[in-house]
């Protein structure tokens, strides 16, 4: 589904990503671990499209076909879907408003008919439910006076609402308290089937006891060095980054 | 100058047997306008408009004969409101409805009456005083002690094309009775690509325990110069909800005075400017404490594309020995291309103690964070700005509490922001 070979990239002619090379097949479950300024973010970013990254060379497939120079609305048409770290605040526009012109552009592109406000109202409600998100967050702009853990399940929400194909969880479990991480994590687990694929960026380990990665790989200085399954994560979590570093 | 001045002869020549005070009047503001002339870049509170396109057309103020065959239907109606109907400066009372509760009143009496509100000895602005020396069209209107008038009223103000370049001098006044609760639309639209001048003045006099809705909505042709003053009196513990929303002419300039004048009076004055083209809109805005425990929130937004250019200008002022004041300003601006500028000069001037005070202004672009968030999720840039520019302007509407005056509005935003952004 996603293959990445020897990606090299940056941001503001600062090379960041040192040669990934990375493939996700449908229904995986991959993790990246890393520190801070490792490149975990800026790999994310790439993937959904963010401006102002200089991909240098190599390639990023995703169904085979090289994403790269696609703007971000048609990766996510495609199925590519990033519940972001830092979810943005937009003023005066309505969250519900805001999910229904999303759901309404994919299943436009996909060729459906376009849901109408009160089905969509039943169908997000359910969802609602999945994420134990109070209803009245629908209202509210989106974002807008949402807590960390709200603002976190409002992106769950997103992706359960759209049904990805790839979702990118970048840093996820950051600003959640345990509650709320376990509500996400079972999210994102009753969401997963042999379809589906996941690439789940993160710092620690604990969402990864609760979601059970296939795959954890280590990224240090823009580069994989190791990979494994959820042992390595284990041993990150025992012994920290260094004992990878040259 | 020497063109106003022939207008005005031949207006005194058209009406010659106006009434003398009336006439009076014309004259010494006329004679005040000539002493003051047009702004120019070293008036402090003008500086950043060139008014001086003014004097490069050949106004002729509207006449009798002006009045061309109606149109079938008003435009810019908003459904399930009464309609106050005027085109080039010429009223329709067979095409107006209104409600019992509300009556028109002749320009004469209400000068009689009230002569202190046609005083221009006291004022610094050549407009007023060209519109008190000119004043032609616009209409007294009272609404009754304790009427709850539920429909908004419409007051349309039509341009049409007329082969000459056409001006009026509007002067409406909003005279809201005790106790009484109404929406006013006050809305100028054009449908000419002739230049024309508007000049209007709005005085509106809120008695005890009323309350009025205001909604000017500035829609001229951009062929057009529109200039306004709009003056806000508020009376104890009386409520005005004020939205004004601008899109149209070449050059805008408003000015705006609100005077907080008895206890526990509460004022919202909120603002729209879309500008686009070559467009500038100048609003200046006055709001003035002058008793206890009154409330004002100002909160003025523009959005300015293309090489348009905007001015806003507002300044509150808290008298000496007043109580319990809360002013709130803020101005937000979003400059949608390179060449649009915005100048933005929030004031505050505080004589008094017991005051609680917030004003602040920002200009900036599109957020770029916000435009990927929502393009991430597979909404297209076009529609992903529209959302962050419409979500940007909605704000502006939150006092408007009726549907249909509400969706009309929003409808118009969206439309100008759908026409402007296929032209970026």
């Amino acid at each position: 589904m996603l293959e990445i070979k020897n990606l090299h990239a940056g941001i503001d002619g600062k090379t960041i990503l040192n040669g990934i090379d990375l493939t996700i097949k449908p229904g995986e479950l991959h993790a990246i671990m890393g520190r801070n300024g490792s490149g975990k973010s800026t790999l994310a970013n790439i993937i959904t499209g963010r401006e102002n990254y200089e991909v240098s060379s190599g390639t990023v497939n995703f169904n085979g076909d090289n994403i790269l120079d696609i703007s971000p609305e048609n990766r996510a048409l495609n199925g590519i879907f990033m519940s972001f770290q830092y979810p943005v605040v937009i003023p005066g526009v309505n969250n519900t408003y805001f999910l229904r012109a999303a759901l309404n552009s994919k299943l436009k592109h996909n060729g459906l008919k376009e849901v109408n406000a009160a089905d969509f109202m039943r169908l997000i409600r359910e969802k609602l439910k999945l994420v134990e998100m109070d209803e009245k967050y629908l209202s509210r702009a989106v974002n807008d006076g949402f807590s960390g853990g709200e603002k976190k399940k409002n992106e769950i929400l997103q992706m359960l609402t759209l049904e990805p194909q790839l979702s990118i969880l970048d840093e996820t479990d950051s600003g959640l308290d345990i509650d709320a991480l376990k509500i996400v994590a079972e999210g994102v687990n009753n969401f997963r089937n042999k379809e589906r694929s996941f690439l789940a960026i993160t710092h620690y380990q604990r969402l990864l006891d609760y979601m059970k990665p296939d795959y954890v790989h280590v990224l240090i200085d823009g580069k994989i060095v190791k990979s494994g399954d959820m042992t390595l994560a284990h041993e990150l979590e025992e012994k920290g980054y260094s004992w990878l570093e040259a | 100058m020497k063109h106003f001045q022939k207008e005005f002869d031949e207006l005194l020549d058209y009406w010659p047997d106006e009434d003398p005070s009336l006439r009076d009047l014309r004259l010494k503001a006329f004679n005040k306008f000539k002493e003051l002339g047009l702004p120019n870049k070293k008036w402090e509170e003008w500086q950043f408009t060139d008014f001086s396109s003014i004097n490069k057309f050949n106004f002729r103020l509207s006449k009798d004969s002006d009045l061309p065959t109606l149109p079938k239907t008003i435009p810019g109606r908003i459904s399930n409101s009464y309609i106050i109907f005027i085109v080039n400066g010429h009223y329709q009372p067979q095409l107006s409805e209104i409600p019992s509760s509300v009556s028109i009143a002749k320009g004469l009496d209400h000068f009689r009456s009230n002569p202190e509100l046609y005083s221009i000895n006291n004022s610094s602005n050549p407009f007023l005083s060209l519109n008190t020396s000119m004043m032609n069209s616009g209409l007294p209107i009272y609404i009754k002690n304790n009427a709850i008038i539920e429909k908004p009223i419409q007051v349309v103000y039509l341009t049409t094309n007329i082969s000459d370049e056409l001006m009026n001098h509007p002067r409406f006044s909003f005279n809201l009775g005790e106790n009484s609760e109404s929406t006013i639309i006050e809305q100028y639209i054009g449908s000419t690509s002739n230049s024309y001048f508007v000049n209007a003045v709005t005085q509106v006099n809120i008695e005890k325990n009323a309350k009025l809705n205001h909604v000017r909505i500035q829609e001229d042709d951009q062929t057009s110069h529109h200039t306004a003053y709009t003056y806000y009196n508020l009376n104890k513990s009386s409520i005005l909800n004020s939205t004004s929303i601008s899109s149209g002419s070449k050059l805008y300039r408003h000015n705006i005075k609100l005077v907080l004048n008895d206890e526990g009076a509460d004022a919202t004055l909120n603002g729209l400017s879309l500008t686009k083209h070559s467009q500038h809109h100048d609003q200046h805005v006055i709001v003035d404490h002058n008793s206890d425990a009154c409330h004002s929130n100002q909160l003025f937004k523009y959005i300015l594309s293309d090489k348009s250019s905007g001015v806003f200008n507002g300044r509150v002022i808290v008298r000496e020995s007043t109580k319990q004041t809360d002013a709130n300003q803020s101005n937000k601006n979003l400059l949608l291309s390179p060449h649009s500028l915005m100048n933005a000069n929030p004031q505050l001037e505080i004589y008094a103690e017991d005051v609680k005070c917030s004003h602040g202004s920002t200009t900036g672009q599109i957020d770029s964070e916000a435009l990927f968030y929502l393009r991430s999720r597979g909404i297209s840039k076009q529609k992903a700005i529209e959302l962050i520019i419409g979500g940007f302007a909605e704000d502006i509407l939150e006092n408007i509490k009726n549907d249909d005056l509400k969706t009309f509005l929003s409808n118009n935003i969206f439309s100008w922001l759908e026409g402007t952004l296929k032209n970026e």
